[in-house]
């Protein structure tokens, strides 16, 4: 059965932008008159937490919630927060991740307080991931939002790099002006150049 | 922008959220006067219609002191003439509920609609309470949308109901509909201007006692048969044509669950999606029964529609499936695997996917993941207050009643400090009962929009009955947790408002200790809030410091910048003090040097740190640019 239905479980922590993301891929999928549906986790508004949104393309999609093992794309803003959510990724899906990891409070006080050793490195994240597909892409979204002049556009250049997965069922270029009407006049230009670095950068890895 | 679409004339295909196309569906009905109290999984209807009130003179939107005075301002509009609305998360209904029982019997004048939002999985609630009783209990039809598309309709829908029969319309909703963005399909907007009305043109009274309050009850429950004769015909009550002798009755988001559960399953059954769950369309029910050897009910949260079409169904052959009968629990939120697991359980069959797999194989590898629990904001005047806190009772037998707010994470990991937490409020009331019996100091602590909320009568009743107990008030300006709005003691809103002063209003109310200090400057508050804790009687702390992300955002407004601060590494010896109890994440180690290192995009440049550091190693970066 050839379904209709390409599931994305976005993810990152608090303050990262990561509504920016599944505004502009909704608001793609309206310009190319595509089904899309969303569950996201709003509520607490403090920054820091741990954050998701479900979301799916396509006319097999009704639920606004992922099933386990569905996820066809991981796209996350923070190494830790893909592993947060593995349960919903395909065997041998796709993890486009930001290399960075954002400690939590309470991690530093147990490593000041010398309860565990070290923080957790991305390293032992991906040997985990690894369990799950090989097509993990932890990009140093960090960097290369810096190099497009911003560092406040990590969140655009994993989008970017989102348009390099080979089924990935949106035109790259809508997205793009996507971004070009959701982003403010001002920060367009730079938006622009994460979102091309960052599918450029994807790209290397197919 | 979204806005943009929101106020768009036009109509159009869109991308919104739930709760934005639900403001679509306010603004489109002509509604004149809207109030509320925010509450997840609500606010971004409440954010949105603030947003709005400024582009349409003719639309009010007030932030209220709580849900009750919402739903009394909406409700006293539209007694007068004009369409009001409110919407409330679930536990919102219940400090409003009082009002709503007898708006019940009187019924309105214009266009009356309250939009309650329940949370199953208690995602951001203190319960998982089930609204729908609350329509059948107050005599008012009730809506309950599947979809943002749905919920847009029904908005528009229940106020023309609410004006043919007079009454309240009720529309109910989850978690998964509010927060739920998909193509949206918006009409055109035509609004009439809107004139000062006059009472005498109203030809009507609100009221209620004794033979009247018999006869009123007795008109509201004649309207019902008249409003169930009309859901009877409604296309919000659908049925989805299938096979067999086994079909599925759902309402809410579970419907669209259902759908794709089916599809997984490969299963063509009969499904009947209901829109309109009271009163419910009976007839309707009994007609899609009609055939069918076996029905499996799937809804969230209590077996609501279950347990009345057992009733319905009485005495005929019919098996009914559903949480009752073992198969689908009540705790907790549905999703395609629940309902996949539940039929294929019910018509033991094997399920064609093995979900639990997933999840398990996903705990032994999440076992080296970190928690990350909510936790404050860089720049949060509570996390000062609450390291303050920490030192002055360390030493102490102490009771403390917590209060809901930001600060109710005081009760999570690394802090794990409360005692009690039940609803707004509730710190004052219990703290008083507490101390006519326990021998130990008790605490109570609550926010300032908590405090107007429900958190005056609890003081008012300590002074009265002069209780001893010390309450902690966080003043951090707005209504933080639910995305900083303004509350009663804010000096902005969406339109010009007086800024009441909590000082002076416990003050007023005799209370003899009262002491205000500044959140920032946790080593001298130490002292203060000891002595406070001290004294025989009803003390008052305030504390007052504005929310940092509401700080932030006025600062970045007016184009000051934020700056933040850093760490002199030649100077810092590996102490820890910024580290221990004072949780901030915008301080990490370097694990190289094994020093403390600012985050310079998450440090607001509180200098709290900096004033915990005994040896000065914290200094603002006076704003000199990133390297």
């Amino acid at each position: 059965m050839n379904e209709d239905k390409f599931n994305i479980m976005l993810s990152g922590v608090g303050g990262q932008g990561l509504m920016l993301l599944s505004e502009t891929i909704g608001r793609a999928c309206s310009e190319m008159d595509k089904k899309v549906i969303t569950g996201e986790q709003h509520g607490l508004s403090q920054r820091s937490g741990s954050i998701y949104v479900h979301l799916r393309i396509g006319e097999d999609a009704h639920s606004p919630l992922i099933p386990y093992g569905e996820a066809d794309l991981m796209v996350s803003l923070e190494g830790m927060e893909a592993l947060r959510n593995i349960e919903y990724l395909k065997p041998d899906g796709h993890i486009i991740s930001s290399n960075r990891l954002v400690h939590h409070p309470i991690e530093t006080n147990k490593v000041v307080e010398e309860e565990v050793e070290e923080y957790i490195t991305i390293e032992d994240i991906v040997e985990k991931l690894e369990e799950v597909t090989e097509n993990i892409y932890m990009l140093d979204s960090l960097s290369l939002a810096k190099e497009a002049g911003n560092p406040r556009t990590e969140n655009v250049v994993l989008l970017g790099a989102v348009t390099s997965i080979p089924n990935f069922p949106l035109e790259r270029d809508v997205l793009k002006e996507v971004v070009k009407e959701t982003v403010p006049e001002k920060t367009i230009d730079v938006n622009l150049k994460a979102f091309e670095l960052g599918y450029e950068e994807g790209s290397k890895n197919r | 922008m979204a806005v943009q679409d929101i106020i768009d004339p036009k109509s159009k295909k869109t991308f919104m959220i739930g709760n934005q196309a639900i403001a679509r569906g306010v603004l489109e009905s002509d509604v004149k006067v809207t109030a509320f109290f925010p509450g997840s999984p609500t606010n971004e209807i409440l954010d949105t219609l603030y947003i709005l009130s400024g582009e349409f003179e003719d639309l009010k939107m007030e932030v209220s002191a709580n849900e009750k005075v919402a739903l009394e301002t909406a409700a006293g509009a539209a007694m007068a003439g004009v369409r009001g609305f409110t919407s409330m998360k679930s536990v919102g209904l219940n400090v409003a509920s009082d009002t709503f029982f007898t708006l019940g019997y009187t019924g309105v004048n214009a266009g009356l609609v309250l939009l309650i939002a329940d949370d199953p999985h208690a995602h951001s609630s203190q319960s998982e309470q089930d609204g729908r009783y609350y329509a059948e209990a107050a005599h008012v039809p009730m809506l309950e949308p599947s979809s943002a598309q749905e919920a847009y309709e029904a908005v528009k829908y229940a106020f023309e109901l609410s004006e043919k029969y007079e009454v309240l319309s009720l529309i109910r909703t989850t978690t998964r509909v509010n927060h739920q963005s998909s193509n949206v399909e918006i009409d055109e907007l035509d609004r009439t201007t809107s004139e000062k009305k006059s009472w005498k043109d109203v030809h009507k009274k609100f009221y209620t006692l004794g033979a009247k309050a018999r006869k009123l009850k007795e008109n509201s429950l004649n309207k019902l048969e008249n409003i169930q004769e009309d859901f009877e015909e409604s296309s919000l009550n659908r049925v989805i044509e299938g096979e067999g002798t086994t079909g599925i009755i759902t309402s809410g988001v579970s419907f669209l669950h259902v759908q794709e559960a089916l599809q997984v399953l490969d299963l063509d059954m009969p499904v009947l999606k209901l829109g309109t769950t009271y009163p419910l369309p009976e007839n309707t029910i009994m007609d899609f029964v009609d055939g069918l050897e076996q029905v499996i009910v799937v809804e969230e949260l209590m077996p609501y529609l279950e347990d009345r079409i057992t009733q319905l169904a009485k005495g005929s052959e019919l098996e009914i499936r559903g949480k009752r009968s073992g198969d689908f629990g009540m705790v907790g939120e549905y999703d395609v695997p629940r309902i996949v697991n539940g039929i294929s359980s019910i018509l033991e069959i094997d399920s064609p996917k093995d979900y639990d797999k997933f999840v398990k194989k996903a705990e032994e590898l999440k076992e080296i993941l970190p928690k990350r629990t909510p936790i404050f904001c860089a720049g949060c005047p509570h996390r000062a207050t609450l390291w303050a806190l920490q030192q002055a009772i360390k030493d102490k037998d102490y009771v403390f009643n917590n209060d809901i707010g930001c600060y109710s994470m005081f009760l999570l990991e690394p802090y794990e400090i409360t005692d009690s937490l039940l609803c707004m409020g509730s710190s004052l009331g219990l703290s008083s009962g507490m101390q006519h019996v326990l021998d130990e100091k008790v605490i109570a602590m609550i926010g300032d929009s908590t405090l107007f909320h429900a958190g005056l009568p609890g003081l008012v009743n300590a002074v009265h009955n002069q209780h001893d107990l010390t309450l902690i008030v966080l003043d951090n300006s707005v209504t933080a947790m639910t995305g900083q709005q303004p509350n009663p003691g804010s000096d902005f809103g969406p339109d010009e408002v007086t800024e009441i002063d909590i000082e002076s209003v416990v003050k007023s109310l005799n209370v003899e200790k009262v002491k205000k200090i500044n959140s920032f400057q946790p080593q001298d508050n130490v002292d203060d809030i000891v002595e406070m804790i001290e004294y025989q009687g009803v003390s008052v702390i305030i504390s007052e410091g504005p929310c940092a992300l509401y700080h932030d955002r006025l600062k970045r407004k007016q184009g000051e910048p934020i700056i933040p601060n850093r760490v002199d590494d030649d100077t810092c010896r590996s102490i820890y003090k910024c580290v221990r109890n004072f949780y901030c994440p915008a301080i990490e180690l370097n694990m190289d040097s094994s020093h403390t290192e600012i985050k310079k995009d998450l440090c607001d440049g509180c200098m709290v740190c900096a004033k915990l550091c005994p040896i000065n190693a914290i200094e603002s970066t006076g704003g000199e640019k990133d390297e």
